[in-house]
């Protein structure tokens, strides 16, 4: 196959699992989801040489680097408009409320949300990309061991956050089955 | 078993089986966009300029196949297996406050010398572990070195200073102390983002740099010390930005001055101690006191594992950067 027909491929098969990584990771703007994707494949088509045999782990590398301007951009609106004053969009009130909000996962994205960037991003990419250490690593742009460590502490740090928050009915879980 | 991955996968905002985003086709915005992509005349080929991103990713992951049940079982006479114990502050030693190494570290830096430097030499040691198997301390040396056109190349070495010549532990099994693990050479890339570009030696600026890196908006003292790490593994500092990163660090909240430590490279530095706590471990960064130089950063977990097989104090990762 040529570099334009793998390319391809891998767009058509990876294009959902892509969509999810971004919407995973732009909390609730899914109107520019599409627009993030579009610009993680413009960049994986100018680098379509590199693009390896399993290329979902470098597609969320290319991605993660789209977000994080995506992000800075978002940031920069933000505070114009917070500027400009009393705007719905700057002070968020165009998101509705959705049944998710109020789902009993709600507590596990705010421990989710207390912890850094890097320990968060470990452990999205692990629960919710379900990689494994070595996919983790080709993201991260880190070797395999550096990502098993990160891991394990992020999750040690999560785990803490979730001792921290959970609600006494979520309570239960039984301790042999809390991992480190 | 509801862990707090499991706790974590039921609360995923986009599942593949939800109402968005789901595997299937593509839409006809996805279809239109990759039928522009393959067909408009030669797309993003502006080799002209430098591209805005670049990627440092390796074509393919590194496969570790962790084959512990030969390292246990292995023959190789006395290996260096030893986890390394945590290092101990030299008793009654004089402990230098973090400002003043920021100071002395800005007086050395007067002069711009050495130079900032792309590329990295680290030892390390860190802690393999496994749901199942008792953890395993495995050494290497990593030296990256970067080349005027903009390629590099990477090579791991398995060793141990602290047990020359003995057989060293990695993810292959036993092998001689020396053996390279690994040697890639990449083609150029530059990129105007951390950690390809150079970072800068004015404090406020190089705290920026490392916000970007970690891709974080706040600074806390843990992510500090991981900023720190990351920076170091990809640039061996000058003494400008040595000095930088010394005052950032003197800035920083919770990292007390602990006294004087000979690191396991055998220099003499000033040890300076954060205790994340809760679940956290126990940080030991070390500085050479009349640069700022970074010289180590040891992690120790604050308390038992079992889980693991690890204790408290025992050592879960040690960094020794060189020049």
């Amino acid at each position: 196959m040529s570099n334009d027909e793998t390319f391809a491929a891998a767009y058509r098969e990876h294009y959902w699992a892509v969509s999810r990584y971004v919407a995973r990771r732009l909390d609730g703007r899914t109107g520019e989801v599409e627009e993030v994707v579009a610009e993680v494949f413009t960049v994986a088509w100018r680098r379509r040489a590199d693009l390896p045999a399993a290329p979902l782990p470098w597609l969320y590398g290319v991605a993660r680097n789209c977000l994080a301007n995506a992000v800075r951009g978002y940031g920069r609106r933000r505070r114009l408009l917070d500027r400009l004053g009393n705007d719905d969009t700057a002070h968020g009130r165009h998101v509705v409320a959705s049944p998710g909000s109020d789902r009993p996962g709600a507590w596990v994205h705010e421990a989710l949300a207390r912890l850094s960037p890097a320990d968060q991003e470990v452990l999205r990419l692990t629960a919710w990309e379900e990689l494994g250490v070595d996919e983790v690593a080709v993201v991260l742009r880190c070797g395999s061991r550096a990502a098993a460590m990160r891991l394990h502490r992020a999750r040690r740090r999560l785990r803490a956050e979730i001792d921290r928050l959970r609600p006494p009915a979520a309570g239960a879980l039984p301790e042999e089955h809390r991992h480190g | 078993m509801a862990d707090e991955l499991d706790l974590l996968r039921a609360a995923d905002p986009a599942p593949a089986d939800g109402p968005h985003f789901g595997d299937g086709p593509l839409d006809h915005t996805a279809e239109r966009h990759l039928n522009r992509l393959l067909h408009s005349p030669r797309p993003g080929r502006r080799t002209w300029s430098r591209p805005r991103l670049v990627w440092g990713l390796t074509a393919a992951a590194v496969v570790v196949a962790v084959a512990l049940t030969v390292l246990l079982g292995g023959s190789g006479g006395a290996p260096a297996v030893a986890a390394p114990r945590p290092l101990t502050v030299r008793a009654h030693s004089a402990a230098v406050p973090l400002a003043q190494v920021a100071r002395l570290a800005d007086v050395a830096a007067s002069d711009g010398s050495p130079a900032l430097r792309q590329g990295t030499h680290v030892q390390s040691w860190s802690l393999g572990m496994s749901d199942d198997r008792p953890p395993l301390t495995l050494p290497e040396e990593r030296v990256v070195r970067w080349r005027a056109d903009g390629s590099h190349t990477e090579v791991v070495v398995a060793t141990d200073p602290s047990h020359p010549g003995r057989p060293v532990l990695t993810d292959e099994g036993l092998v001689e102390d020396g053996r390279v693990l690994s040697r890639r050479t990449f083609p150029p890339m530059w990129g105007d983002g951390p950690p390809l570009s150079t970072p800068p030696h004015d404090p406020a600026k190089l705290r920026a740099y490392l916000l970007d890196l970690i891709h974080g908006d706040t600074l806390t003292t843990s992510e500090l010390l991981d900023a720190t790490q990351e920076l170091l593994d990809n640039w061996t500092l000058g003494a400008r930005e040595s000095a930088a990163l010394a005052e950032l660090l003197a800035d920083a909240k919770g990292l007390r001055p602990a006294g004087q430590v000979t690191d396991r490279l055998g220099r003499t530095g000033q040890a300076y101690v954060y205790d994340e706590g809760g679940a956290g471990g126990r940080r030991m960064l070390i500085l050479d006191p009349a640069t700022g130089v970074v010289l180590g950063l040891e992690t120790t977990f604050a308390r038992d594992d079992p889980e693991y097989g690890v204790h408290a104090g025992d050592v879960m990762d040690y960094s020794a950067w060189m020049r």
